[in-house]
């Protein structure tokens, strides 16, 4: 009883950092029909840039401020140097090459420069486990659904309630219509692909104290964050969130009943499955074509 | 006269290799009605894309209140005043009804919220059916409500120019017959109109003047009132095909 109540709250940990960052294609998508295929990159240097901030005796707050915020320049950066020269045209997927050319540079130089050993970003909240029904677990991996939670209900309100949000569904739902009533679609998309960023590269901040920072954590947990949006139907928020927490927990029983070692043979197995009998994925809807 | 409103000049527009638009002349006035009618696939819709920005030409020359605006995408001449209802309406079906007319004054939305909102009063006033909406998403709306929606959308951004590619697309005439008043009362109030339209005889009926599209070129134009009796519109677009 105890050991399950262990793998559901960690796996709840484990499984909003796959909603947050799936949540950050969702954006990405709604606004470009695209993504930055190296998301997880952008993950990563929320947590390394933190470290290197703090290096230079920036304290903790303001080191992952400026962390996040670089972090989401850079992704808003992305967009405009990778995304939109490559996605012109309908149905174009030059963007796919380039957003994996510029992600592979990234690492490669964060790499070189950080070094290729994961370091520790220290915060209070890693110090010491709270013990829960017999289970142990660090108040820095609580923290991760509390912040699925504020960022998720945030994104929500920013969509439905503000002219920028509803803007940028407008471009969503059309481009051509959206710039018909004055909106500047171009400048929408690069407004999501900072504000994927910002998703991003928050939970990198947040997952980096229980994982360690390098320049190679976020290849995995940006495939991921893809994973559970597509399973879950890339144009469906909810489900998004639904999909990457749930994911995290099974993740957690595989290791437990099975192995860690085939932890990630089985479950991109069941998604592969799942996808075969949920085409447009759990929560999705078969996407509007527009001719 | 002075400049007109809207100069367009050797117009083409091409998709690869297929030209829409063969170098098309037209122009309208301040406070005028003008329509364009022709056949589907004469390449009404693409000069009128090209006109409001949703396209670039492949050649010639656009003009907006007197300044070129060969070019330039569709929010900036939003901004300068020429607002398009789209071919299919185009509305945010997965956003309400108000959400939609928000969005129509985007433009100016930071600058003049007040003037937004009241020009929401009078687009309801003009459209009292869509005041019972204002809530819903617009998706439900039928087609006809779904029209009067993209043309209030359009005005909130407070046009001199309003351009709509077929208004009466997959819409019962008795939807028409509320829709074709509203514009002409707009018009007298001084808005000028760019009207594509399928149904010759709605467009010549309430437009001052008319062009005559096919294949990509303009065939003719003149006084609407002259056409109607024109044996070349009788026998293409008025005879027998009323409800083509």
């Amino acid at each position: 009883m105890e050991a399950i109540l262990q793998y559901l709250l960690t796996g709840l940990s484990v499984g909003s950092v796959y909603a947050m960052v799936g949540l950050g294609f969702y954006v990405m998508w709604s606004a470009a029909k695209a993504v930055n295929f190296n998301f997880g990159d952008i993950v990563m240097l929320g947590a390394v840039l933190t470290v290197v901030l703090m290096d230079v005796g920036v304290p903790l707050l303001p080191a992952c401020l400026g962390a996040v915020a670089a972090a989401a320049l850079l992704a808003a950066a992305i967009e405009r140097g990778f995304v939109r020269p490559f996605n012109r045209e309908a149905n174009a997927i030059g963007w796919m090459l380039t957003t994996i050319a510029v992600g592979t540079m990234i690492e490669s130089a964060t790499t070189a420069l950080f070094g290729s050993n994961p370091r520790r970003l220290e915060t209070p909240l890693v110090e010491a486990p709270l013990r829960i029904g017999g289970s142990g677990i660090y108040p820095q991996e609580l923290l991760l659904p509390v912040a699925l939670l504020v960022v998720a209900v945030g994104l929500e309100f920013f969509y439905r309630r503000t002219i920028t949000g509803r803007a940028m569904r407008a471009v969503a739902y059309n481009r051509t219509a959206a710039g018909l009533v004055g909106i500047d679609a171009d400048r929408m998309t690069l407004l999501s692909f900072g504000l994927a960023g910002l998703l991003g590269a928050l939970s990198g901040v947040l997952i980096g104290p229980v994982i360690q920072a390098s320049a190679t954590m976020g290849a995995i947990i940006g495939l991921k964050g893809f994973l559970v949006a597509i399973i879950a139907g890339i144009a469906n928020a909810r489900g998004v969130v639904i999909a990457g927490v749930l994911y995290g927990v099974s993740e957690k029983f595989i290791e437990a009943y099975l192995s860690t070692a085939a932890r990630d043979a089985i479950g991109f197995s069941l998604m592969v499955l799942l996808l075969l009998l949920f085409p447009q994925g759990l929560f999705g809807k078969a996407e509007f074509k527009k001719v | 006269m002075s400049a007109p409103l809207l100069q367009a000049e050797g117009i083409r527009v091409s998709y690869g290799r297929i030209e829409a638009v063969r170098g098309v002349d037209l122009h309208v006035g301040a406070g005028e009605f003008v329509g364009v009618i022709g056949s589907n696939g004469a390449g009404k819709s693409s000069l009128m894309r090209a006109i409001a920005g949703v396209l670039s030409p492949a050649g010639g020359r656009v003009a907006f209140g007197g300044e070129d605006t060969t070019g330039q995408p569709s929010h900036r001449m939003v901004a300068r005043g020429l607002a398009m209802v789209p071919e299919g309406r185009m509305i945010f079906a997965d956003q309400t009804v108000r959400e939609n007319l928000l969005l129509g004054g985007y433009s100016r939305l930071r600058s003049d919220p007040q003037g937004v909102a009241a020009d929401e009063d009078r687009m309801l006033t003009l459209f009292p059916r869509l005041k019972e909406r204002l809530a819903q998403e617009a998706g439900t709306l039928s087609g006809g409500e779904q029209q009067m929606l993209a043309i209030a959308r359009g005005l909130l951004s407070r046009p001199r120019l309003l351009v709509i590619d077929e208004l009466s697309l997959g819409l019962a005439p008795v939807i028409l017959d509320m829709l074709f008043p509203v514009l002409a009362q707009l018009n007298k109030e001084g808005l000028s109109i760019l009207l594509v339209e399928q149904m010759a005889s709605y467009a010549l009926s309430v437009t001052d003047r008319t062009y005559v599209m096919e294949n990509g070129r303009m065939l003719f134009d003149g006084a609407s009132r002259e056409l109607a009796n024109d044996p070349r519109v009788l026998d293409a677009y008025l005879g027998r095909r009323k409800a083509a």
